[in-house]
């Protein structure tokens, strides 16, 4: 990348209803990620509540057929615009250039039919309740009655720490027909657009395509979240992420304007004494545990980022040691280098260095991997690969540190799983993996503790 | 001849030549004053042992050898939260006695049940160990000697009122916080009331002791809230004492500008956080009392107390007008620090010669220079070498933003380098509107103890 290029902005296109509006009326962002986009015409942002959307009576499978070209067209990149996106997305991402092109070469992946088919049995129950009226015949009172999964105007402020966050919320959206208006992240500017382009391109003008618009505004900008967060425009706000996201939402939620929340997450690891059976088994867990802290970068939700070993203060260091190095490998949505770590981590763990009769800290500050083995989990927040491990005498120690925000916990072995999984969902936990697997979420399946589609749709009643 | 250290140090007691002393002059003292510091503290700390051991340093040849040396301020937080959480206080002893140059591990614990009475034995002991509340709510501990005590007190004496006031022990000192309890601002009252206030005439905004465990009892709270085993009537009543304390505050306060004003035709020193000088000039007014009328020799300190308060954009014109004309010197300090760097004319700091200022880059490892500067001027994160402290180590790196100029002169006159007046923290960069659905439990807990 030459100076030349990072001294001008980058030009984030709007995609609105199909189509695609440049301009460079607005600049945001910081010093060598400035980015510009055109004006905003919040009339366009919004379907009339008078009108029915233009997908609502579409036959899902035939908005499945389009996605699934979606797909294709994705991984062709006929006219190059993917690939376009990508290079102004390595420019804005904070993911490693090498990241952010994985996680495209990924995207394709999610528009997959057999995965769009399951999320709809799994969630709904199957296509019938979205293309029409689903008869309940057995009520106790013996009426008859229909209900229908009815498609809902949406707006979503989606997570930019993976652009899957785009794409999954893209085909959620398109499965259940609805009005889609898509805040962009700054950390993902670029995702979006390009999918929705796609749409248009592999379908223009097609109803799927008039249902979707992408832009970015300041989260939390009053002008356009003020007039737009509300019930006469859109039914829910889907919001990813805690902070300020949350913190603007709470002020427009009310009567027929629902929050939709993905909450800000950490993940666990539990490591059980079976790690320690053989020096083979122990690298293989280490990779294990490895693979689940760096998962994209340690940005994600399900990034572990505490760790709780059964052994000794000797065997949990042998742990630590094989981690750390384990920590160096190049994965589907891991560098093998990273970034170096922020100012005030550095800080909070170059104060534990040093102080060995309470704490062992390996690796540095350049952004490969650092694990700090502690007695009691360390009072900062373990992120840019950072890693906490605490020794336990036995794993229902590591359960009474899991509370409402701990997603994901991985276990080794799994075989472990089924004793830990009830008290590890007492305290709040949403999701129990075998360790190594916190990556890989299977659509369909419930998304922080509940069913997206189900969520998402209007349910609607003809009762009999 | 003393040693190079003393003579650097009592060279405050002259502070107009003490604060006009080039660097270039004093580094050749400085230099020797940090070797045969570090010679004598590596043999009684274990951790300053250590790290000289990782980076090979076995003399201070430079500044830049100091560098490695310096201590991150997290590391005097740095205990197992559990001994803390389970009383164990002989294992707190152990671990402070890592950072202390004076064996602190003999102090007798029997029979403590909290911090405030772990510190107490300490300070009984002669451990003059002061306490600080991170944002996390867990506490640092720092230990010093009574001797450091005195020498931040002589400090203080010459520094706090320079280059427009010298203490006189002749003012009515007036000190917005509590009069006792072991953190610096206490210190620092207690050393501006001795070097600034005339006997039976300093005032405090309240004598009921500031207690640590006040603080650990809202952290312990805290992670109640966070698992989930608070109460619905704890949670109301830790809410309705953080209320009632407020309140208490306001009353204090209001009480205590009545007594301020009945002085104000007196030289008076007084100090106190921005939202409560405002709080003072929205009661004076009520009292009637009108925009400059303090006397001139009055001494107002004003600072700290801008996060998380709401304060109008003019606030510090409000509070220019309303004290008028009168001394208004200010210092860049911290609880780590001995020797704070008083502001001159010209709105700059300056060190003490005792004081080794080391301006490092943002990641804290390379030691800046004039040569790092651009028209003498670079921003740097703030380190340095106290070279008064006798019960720790005085290395330390900051998470300080600060401006230095290096130029051999300050717009004031006198020699440089010095820092300007932007002090602030290191923003972490390129968060700017980032959306991510990795977060943690703070974002769960609101109200009384709402990070």
């Amino acid at each position: 990348m030459t100076t030349t290029h990072e001294s001008t902005a980058v030009q984030v296109p709007h995609i609105v209803k199909g189509e695609r509006l440049t301009g460079t009326d607005r600049e945001f962002g910081r010093p060598g990620a400035r980015f510009t986009t055109p004006a905003l015409d919040l009339n366009a942002l919004v379907w009339p509540r008078n009108q029915p959307g233009p997908a609502f009576d579409v036959p899902v499978a035939e908005i499945i057929d389009l996605l699934v070209d979606v797909g294709d067209w994705l991984a062709r990149d006929p006219k190059g615009l993917l690939e376009e996106a990508l290079v102004a997305a390595r420019r804005t991402s904070p993911l490693p250039a090498e990241v952010v092109d994985r996680s495209y070469e990924h995207l394709p992946k999610v528009f997959r039919r057999e995965t769009m088919e399951f999320q709809i049995r799994a969630e709904l129950g199957g296509p019938d309740v979205l293309d029409g009226w689903r008869e309940i015949i057995d009520a106790p009172t013996g009426r008859v009655h229909r209900i229908r999964a009815f498609p809902p105007r949406l707006v979503h402020v989606i997570a930019g720490n993976s652009p899957g966050v785009a794409a999954v919320s893209i085909v959620r959206g398109a499965l259940i027909k609805g009005l889609n208006l898509i805040k962009l992240p700054s950390n993902d500017l670029f995702t979006a657009p390009a999918i929705l382009q796609a749409i248009a391109d592999v379908a223009p003008g097609h109803p799927v395509t008039r249902s979707f618009s992408a832009a970015y505004w300041r989260g939390g900008d009053e002008r356009v979240e003020g007039t737009l967060f509300r019930p006469q425009f859109f039914d829910k706000l889907v919001a990813w992420g805690g902070g300020e996201t949350i913190v603007s939402a709470k002020k427009y939620v009310g009567p027929g304007f629902e929050l939709v929340a993905f909450d800000p997450k950490t993940s666990i690891s539990l490591v059980g004494r079976e790690a320690f059976e053989s020096d083979a088994t122990l690298e293989a867990v280490a990779d294990l545990a490895a693979a689940d802290a760096t998962l994209v970068e340690q940005q994600a939700c399900a990034s572990s980022r505490f760790q709780f070993v059964e052994g000794s203060i000797d065997d949990v260091d042998r742990y630590c040691a094989l981690l750390q190095q384990r920590m160096r490998t190049e994965r589907p949505t891991t560098s093998v280098s990273g970034r170096p770590l922020p100012a005030e981590l550095r800080e909070e763990i170059e104060g534990l260095r040093g102080m060995e009769d309470f704490y062992r800290v390996w690796g540095d500050y350049a952004g490969s991997g650092v694990v700090v083995r502690s007695d009691d989990p360390v009072d900062f927040h373990p992120d840019f690969r950072t890693v906490n491990v605490i020794p336990v005498a036995d794993l229902s120690e590591g359960v009474a540190f899991a509370n409402v925000a701990t997603q994901t916990v991985g276990v080794y072995p799994s075989g472990r799983k089924a004793a830990l999984r009830d008290s590890l969902a007492a305290m709040g936990v949403q999701r129990v993996v075998k360790l190594g697997s916190a990556g890989g979420v299977e659509t369909g399946l419930p998304h922080d503790g509940f069913m997206p589609l189900a969520r998402f749709v209007r349910w609607v009643n003809d009762e009999g | 001849m003393t040693d190079p250290r003393t003579q650097l140090l009592d060279l405050v007691t002259d502070p107009d030549s003490a604060y006009d002393k080039s660097a270039q002059d004093l580094a050749p003292l400085r230099l020797q004053a940090a070797d045969e510091l570090f010679q004598v503290r590596r043999e009684q700390i274990p951790l300053l042992a250590r790290r000289a051991e990782e980076a090979g340093i076995d003399s201070i040849e430079s500044f830049g050898d100091l560098v490695p040396l310096l201590f991150a301020h997290t590391v005097y937080k740095s205990y197992p939260q559990s001994f803390y959480d389970h009383g164990r206080w002989d294992r707190m002893l152990q671990w402070l006695n890592t950072l202390s140059v004076e064996d602190v591990t003999d102090v007798d614990v029997t029979g403590v049940t909290n911090v405030d009475e772990w510190l107490e034995r300490l300070w009984e002991a002669g451990h003059a160990v002061i306490a600080t509340s991170g944002s996390s709510g867990k506490c640092s501990f720092l230990n010093h000697t009574m001797g450091d005590r005195a020498r931040k007190t002589r400090h203080f004496k010459y520094s706090s009122g320079w280059p427009f006031a010298q203490a006189d022990g002749n003012h009515a000192y007036f000190w917005l916080g509590p009069s006792a309890g072991r953190t610096s601002a206490v210190e620092a009252f207690a050393a501006n009331a001795e070097n600034w206030g005339r006997p039976g005439e300093v005032f405090a905004l309240s004598d009921e002791p500031l207690l640590i465990s006040e603080i650990s009892e809202l952290a312990a709270f805290r992670t109640r809230m966070a698992n989930g085993t608070a109460t619905p009537d704890e949670i109301s009543d830790v809410e309705r004492r953080g209320r009632a304390k407020a309140e208490r505050m306001q009353v204090d306060l209001a009480k205590l500008t009545e007594q301020i004003l009945e002085y104000r035709d007196r030289p008076i020193f007084l100090s106190g956080m921005w939202s409560q000088h405002l709080m003072i000039i929205e009661r004076a007014r009520e009292l009637g009392a009108g925009d400059g009328e303090f006397h001139p020799q009055t001494v107002i300190g004003a600072g700290g107390g801008v996060k998380g308060v709401a304060l109008p954009p003019d606030y510090r014109e409000q509070v220019d007008r309303f004290y008028g004309d009168v001394v208004r010197p200010a210092v860049y300090g911290m609880t780590e620090l001995a020797q704070p760097l008083p502001r001159c004319e010209a709105g700059r700091y300056h060190a003490a010669p005792g004081l080794v200022m080391l301006p490092l880059d943002e990641s804290g490892e390379r030691l800046l220079t004039a040569a790092d500067a651009t028209d003498g001027l670079v921003v740097a994160r703030f380190g340095f070498l106290d070279l008064a402290y006798e019960g720790r180590w005085g290395g330390l790196i900051t998470g300080d933003r600060v401006t230095v100029d290096f130029s051999d002169r300050c717009p004031c006159g006198r020699s440089g380098p010095t820092l300007l007046d932007d002090i602030g923290r290191f923003a972490q960069p390129g968060q700017d509107d980032h959306i991510g659905c990795a977060g943690t439990i703070d974002a769960y807990i609101r109200g009384a103890v709402e990070a």
